[in-house]
């Protein structure tokens, strides 16, 4: 499974919940299968997808926003491993991380990161994280559907092939807009809930 | 039983931090803020704070409390200066970047007082660093009385929500009046 086919799955079922999406490649390649008001796209802050999503969680906690979902790299998950056991600690049931693990640093010219021969899915398993394993599109979009509805917090685990989707545009937006967009629509949406 | 000014910062630091009204508090610990962390933690517990919790680095504390705004919401972060230097990334690249407004509160390990030869130099040059990167610093120490304190922690964390970014206080702990005070 490329990298590219897990985004348009994951985008197929989070329509109506907030989507964290790492830096560079993976935000971009979201924002090339659909750039939705519900995305948060993290353009250059490494390591901080699982820490922002864990925020996110807290702040939608018992309210009509069902789920925060954050979109995750290999390579970014190893730069701040903490983030998970930090999320395992808080456990907020609301949060669903999904590691699009393909081995290397696809954004910085594919050089391999530790997960060429670490599980990822067992770290996540250590820290007490309830984890799903996805080897294609279909079981993807299941273990999505199992997470959306069932109390976490989630950490599938999918493995994609290396490398990125060749020609996706570069995500020159102002941080700032972006940020307000998103905000604009979860603080609307959280409004609609109470 | 007295108190002595340093206790009386403490409590005047937590005080300030509970009217704030924050929906989260992360902290990572030093021993000379472990008194404000225990305060916090027993506000928690006495329901006047929703949220406290640890967190394992500072650029973590910036991930998860500079997500807050984005819900509407403000948090409060607890840690030392040494930490900045783990912090810098996520605080530029997220908080700056994003607009998104959050209160900083921590102690001082460079100055006056401080035993390790190592730490001043990271410590020293961390309000220039933040400067530097348009982060707003304020700084109390032993000149400042407890009420001092309490007030610049209070308008910083309005100062944050007012200019939508991080707002960092630095607490130098050292007095010659208080022989407990530590770095």
């Amino acid at each position: 499974m490329k990298r590219i086919e897990a985004l348009r799955a994951i985008v197929e079922t989070t329509a109506d919940v907030p989507v964290i999406a790492t830096c560079a490649a993976t935000s971009r390649e979201l924002a090339a299968v659909e750039d939705r008001d519900n995305h948060l796209y993290l353009l250059d802050a490494m390591g901080l997808a699982i820490s922002v999503g864990t925020g996110i969680a807290q702040t939608i906690k018992d309210t009509a926003v069902s789920r925060a979902v954050v979109i995750e790299g290999d390579g970014s998950l190893l730069m701040n491993p903490g983030s998970a056991i930090t999320a395992s600690y808080l456990a907020p049931e609301n949060l669903v991380i999904v590691l699009l693990d393909n081995g290397v640093y696809a954004s910085t010219a594919s050089i391999p990161t530790q997960a060429v021969s670490i599980d990822l899915g067992r770290f996540a398993e250590s820290v007490d994280l309830k984890v799903l394993r996805a080897e294609n599109t279909e079981e993807l979009s299941l273990a999505l559907k199992q997470t959306l509805t069932e109390n976490g917090p989630w950490f599938i685990h999918t493995r994609t092939e290396p490398g990125n989707e060749p020609g996706t545009k570069l995500l020159l937006i102002d941080p700032v807009v972006h940020g307000s967009r998103f905000q604009t629509w979860l603080t609307a949406h959280l409004a609609e809930a109470s | 039983m007295t108190t002595t000014i340093t206790q009386d910062r403490h409590a005047e630091v937590v005080d300030a931090i509970v009217g704030l009204a924050p929906d989260g508090v992360a902290y990572v610990p030093s021993a000379s803020i472990a008194p404000i962390i225990n305060g916090v933690l027993d506000a928690q517990a006495n329901g006047d704070l929703p949220l406290v919790y640890p967190v394992s680095r500072e650029e973590e504390a910036i991930g998860v409390v500079g997500a807050y705004p984005l819900a509407g919401k403000f948090g409060v972060i607890i840690m030392q200066d040494n930490g900045f230097g783990n912090a810098l990334t996520a605080l530029t690249t997220f908080a700056v970047s994003y607009h998104l407004p959050l209160l900083i509160v921590a102690n001082t390990r460079g100055g006056l007082g401080e035993y390790n030869s190592m730490i001043h130099s990271i410590s020293e040059p961390v309000p220039a660093l933040l400067t530097s990167t348009n982060i707003p610093v304020f700084r109390i120490d032993r000149r400042n009385t407890a009420e001092d304190w309490g007030a610049t922690v209070a308008e910083a964390g309005n100062h944050a929500r007012m200019t939508f970014r991080p707002v960092v206080v630095l607490m130098e702990f050292f007095d010659p009046k208080d022989a407990k005070a530590k770095a």
